[in-house]
């Protein structure tokens, strides 16, 4: 009996085999599932986005309309005069948007952790508490959604499991691999064509699942890199279980031993190592309580108290203003001076993150190492990296606003001290090089 | 049905392979609870060292404006609870720190699992997870091959043909099998109660009673329904793959739909409509009339009358703090009305969630785990009160001391002293006691008891279909 006859009768043994079919059945459904889950916070994440944008649209149309009309002071808050750079910009809507890929589809990583849309102000951090995740129930963010990489990741090695548990123990236990030795050329080769039947089944699975996926969210259009990197790594992962399973296999003797060793592997891999690892950092490195951050409160009641410190690191951040018409005339620095101050409680900020950011490269440097010894978490990294929903993309789009924030405060104090008058064009000009990070 | 229980235990003291993965089991369980308590440890000791810190800040505030004072603000950190080592509940996930200042009441932000990249789905290895993941594995297999060894071996004809009842030999194969999970979550108590001699109190000891209670009655369900499925089947691999199947569907699948198809029935709001809707009604009224500035000219004329005067600089105290207080407490009822409403939601998801145990036990476990452990949304939602509430003291301190604290209306440069500020009183959280909260678990624990029943009866059932000769 050729290799080649036995991988096709084993599709015998599986289609007569119901629990193996629910047990298939059952990982489609959960695959289909998840797909939808991703594809469904995907479309959630971008209708959010659409909507900020049309309310960011209107609100410019509506300050646009009062350059227009001449109606640049309010009446009720006569202090408020949009031909000045602090109130134009002041009412400059402007929301950086973290768009999420088709891939989210796939995984959805950790993206209901963070915000994806934020307001930049003056005053706005990274960190703000808007920066949070969406509203939620955390009993639910414990759980975790069932997506894509949970059905790959979790359930693919159990489906493999149901599949591939009885092979040879069964012939074992009955006494019957003398026979088969007699009947095949080799013990191992026909092992491993039923062995192989399976994975390829499983395989096949799996890329109709991601094919299903690429359909939902237009993947092949917009992020073909994204499906080939997926489907990659979602062969490279059926690969490494498929090769610890094998040799269980090949030395088993017993069904019970045999799913035993299989289910433990699993338990292993899926909970206990990256649980004993996640104990372990947060052993290493607790949970961070922004105190930090929170001196900033301080730190900012300090500056306001000493005018002459303030004035010194507004000279040390933009020497440039020292030139200007406005340090020159005792009448509007003082104005000027106050309306800066965002600019300098910006660089505390930034000051009192760098620690912060640093504790958390720390904690992920320290899950990298892992990688070797806790394949779970490698690849469950992996396939958020792909789909843009990895701790990483959140920290770059962290980056951006931080970006956005540097340049509205720059912009702000170079335009107060150059006692630029605002008019429509400048307005205009503002919503443009505002919203952009480079 | 003594002596066949015996029997059993006799030979889970002879097989190697069991005592192996037992032995094993019980060192990745000592060294669970044993790293548990040292995070817990080290959580609050950073925690304590946090609110000292912040608490010595006020304390030395010098001189401010009392309105200042509320902008200024102050932070609460979640502590940890002492049953944190043994289950985590939703701790990872809800935020560590929030910020309580005037005008606004702000959620809690900074989550542990928001400061680094993904590690394990299941939480960190505490008792919890072993317990509710890799026990109920273990009593699959034991009470698989314990059925499926006799029927195989063909000791069962024996043991009925000496005139024992299959129906006792099941039970006391159910009740062996039982008895290994019941010690292994015994020794779990055991060393957690070790760790933490000290602190044990009648309110902790309770806790862990029902801890105790709501995971033997999962046990039991697993083992014995493991056991009805082995006499049931006359093919062993079909009891195992089926008992295998009902675990993974129990406890990875379901939990995560249900969940999910719970937030989908009671939805919760976005954010950015959150926040619009509570703009909306502060600034409009909460019935879309009386927007704030009637409101403030309305406490004017008010309290003008009430003072006998017709100006607000001829009143003896500052009008300004009144206000603040009253648009405070204006903002309270916005802010009940809304964060109200999103706790409605999430007391209407947890009901639903839990009436899933109906079909799937595992939800009644994990509800129980770590509500009994005081670390489920119920308990989170309680703490995010008492800040609440204590926001809202702490800031008509501030407003009182604007109002009647010896400034005029409009003197903004006025401060109050150093000893106002040491006066106002610290967060202290007070934890919501078990016999308040018990009523909300009752649910969980009168589902894990109809399992119990339900699977005793399926027990006696496939015994009574169970072919022996």
């Amino acid at each position: 009996m050729s290799a080649l006859t036995v991988f096709f009768y084993e599709g015998k043994h599986f289609f007569n085999n119901p629990f193996k079919i629910i047990a298939i059945t059952l990982f489609i459904i959960a695959g289909i599932y998840g797909l939808n889950n991703g594809s469904s916070l995907y479309n959630k994440q971008k209708t959010a986005i659409e909507k900020i944008q049309d309310k960011s649209e209107t609100e410019k149309q509506k300050y646009l309309k009062r350059y227009e009309e001449g109606k640049l002071a309010d009446e009720n808050r006569p202090w408020i005069d949009m031909s000045r750079p602090f109130w134009a910009i002041w009412y400059t809507p402007t929301y950086h948007l973290k768009s999420p890929s088709p891939a989210m589809v796939y995984s959805i990583g950790q993206a209901e952790q963070y915000g994806f849309y934020k307001r930049i102000t003056f005053w706005a951090s990274p960190y703000d508490s808007d920066m949070a995740e969406e509203i939620a129930n955390p009993e639910r963010l414990q759980n975790g959604t069932l997506d894509f990489a949970f059905v790959l990741l979790f359930l693919s090695p159990l489906l493999l499991l149901i599949l591939l548990y009885n092979i040879k123990s069964v012939e074992a236990e009955l006494g019957f691999l003398p026979l088969i030795e007699v009947q095949t050329a080799s013990k191992n080769g026909w092992l491993l064509a039923r062995f192989s039947f399976y994975v390829v089944f499983s395989i096949l699975a799996i890329i109709a699942l991601m094919v299903y996926g690429a359909i939902l969210n237009g993947v092949f259009q917009t992020a073909p890199i994204a499906f080939a990197q997926m489907l990659l790594y979602s062969l490279l992962y059926l690969t490494f279980w498929s090769v610890l399973y094998f040799f269980i296999l090949k030395y088993g003797k017993s069904i019970l031993g045999n799913t035993l060793k299989m289910v433990g592997l699993w338990l292993l891999f899926a909970f206990v190592v990256p649980a004993a690892v996640h104990q372990s950092i947060s052993i290493y490195k607790p949970v961070i309580l922004m105190t930090d951050f929170i001196e900033v409160r301080d730190k900012q009641q300090d500056l306001y108290a000493n005018d002459s410190l303030f004035q010194q690191k507004l000279v040390d951040l933009f020497p440039e203003i020292t030139n200007s018409p406005v340090y020159q005339d005792s009448t509007k620095i003082d104005l000027a001076r106050n309306y800066s101050a965002s600019a300098l409680i910006n660089e505390l900020k930034k000051e009192s993150i760098q620690p912060i950011e640093e504790e958390s490269r720390e904690k992920n440097r320290l899950i990298k190492y892992t990688y070797w010894f806790n394949p779970l978490t490698f690849f469950q990294n992996k396939l958020n990296s792909i789909s843009r929903t990895h701790y990483q993309d959140y920290q770059t789009y962290r980056d951006e606003i931080q970006a956005l924030i540097d340049k509205r405060t720059s912009v702000l104090v170079k335009e107060l001290w150059s006692d630029t008058k605002v008019d429509k064009e400048k307005y205009l000009e503002y919503n443009e090089v505002l919203s952009k990070t480079n | 049905m003594w002596k066949i229980f015996k029997n059993e235990w006799l030979y889970y003291r002879r097989t190697p392979w069991l005592l192996g993965i037992s032995f094993g089991f019980v060192l990745v369980l000592f060294l669970s609870i044993a790293m548990g308590n040292y995070q817990t440890h080290k959580q609050a000791l950073r925690h304590q060292a946090a609110k000292e810190d912040l608490r010595k800040k006020w304390e030395s505030i010098d001189a401010m404006n009392p309105h200042s004072a509320a902008h200024y603000g102050t932070y609460v950190f979640k502590p940890t609870n002492l049953l944190s080592s043994l289950d985590e509940g939703v701790n990872s996930v809800t935020g560590n720190v929030l910020r309580v200042e005037g005008h606004v009441q702000n959620e809690i932000v900074h989550s542990e699992a928001s400061q680094m990249q993904a590690v394990s789905r299941f939480g960190k290895l505490k008792s919890s997870l072993l317990l509710q993941y890799i026990v109920p594995i273990l009593l699959i297999f034991l009470a698989f091959s314990s059925i499926s060894n006799e029927k195989r071996n063909g000791r069962l004809k024996l043991l009925i043909l000496q005139g024992a009842k299959p129906i006792s030999l099941t039970f006391a194969k159910t009740l062996s099998i039982w008895f290994y999970g019941i010690g292994l979550l015994a020794l779990t108590i055991l060393a957690y109660s070790f760790f933490n001699l000290n602190d044990l109190n009648a309110e902790v000891f309770g806790r862990i009673t029902f801890f105790f209670l709501s995971y033997s009655l999962y046990y039991f369900i697993i083992t014995a329904l493991t056991v009805f499925f082995a006499t049931l089947w006359l093919n062993p691999t079909i009891a195992l793959t089926s008992m295998l199947g009902i675990w993974i569907i129990w406890t990875i699948f379901l939990p995560n739909i249900l969940m999910s198809s719970v937030e989908k029935w009671h939805e919760l709001p976005s954010r950015n409509e959150f926040k619009a809707a509570m703009k909306e009604d502060r600034s409009k009224g909460l019935d879309g009339h009386n927007p704030s500035d009637e409101r403030k000219k309305e406490l004017e004329k008010k309290v003008l009358k009430e003072y006998g005067v017709d100006s607000l600089s001829q009143l003896p105290i500052n009008f300004d703090g009144l206000v603040m207080q009253k648009d405070e407490e204006y903002g309270n009822k916005v802010w009940d009305k809304h964060f109200g409403a999103l706790r409605k939601v999430f007391s209407e998801q947890k009901k639903s969630y839990q009436w899933g145990g109906f079909i799937n036990p595992f939800i009644s476990l994990q509800n129980a785990s770590m509500g009994f452990a005081g670390n489920d949304n119920l308990h989170h939602q309680a703490f995010l009160l008492q800040v609440e509430s204590y926001r809202r003291d702490f800031i008509k301190m501030l407003n009182d001391q604007h109002a009647y604290g010896g400034s005029k209306t409009g003197e903004w440069g006025w401060k109050a002293d150093n000893e106002f500020f040491r006066s106002v009183p610290e967060f202290e959280y007070h934890p919501i006691a078990l016999s308040t909260v018990f009523p909300r678990y009752g649910t969980d624990l009168l589902v894990l008891a109809i399992w119990s029943i339900l699977v005793s009866g399926l027990i006696a059932l496939g015994t009574r279909k169970m072919q022996i000769l």
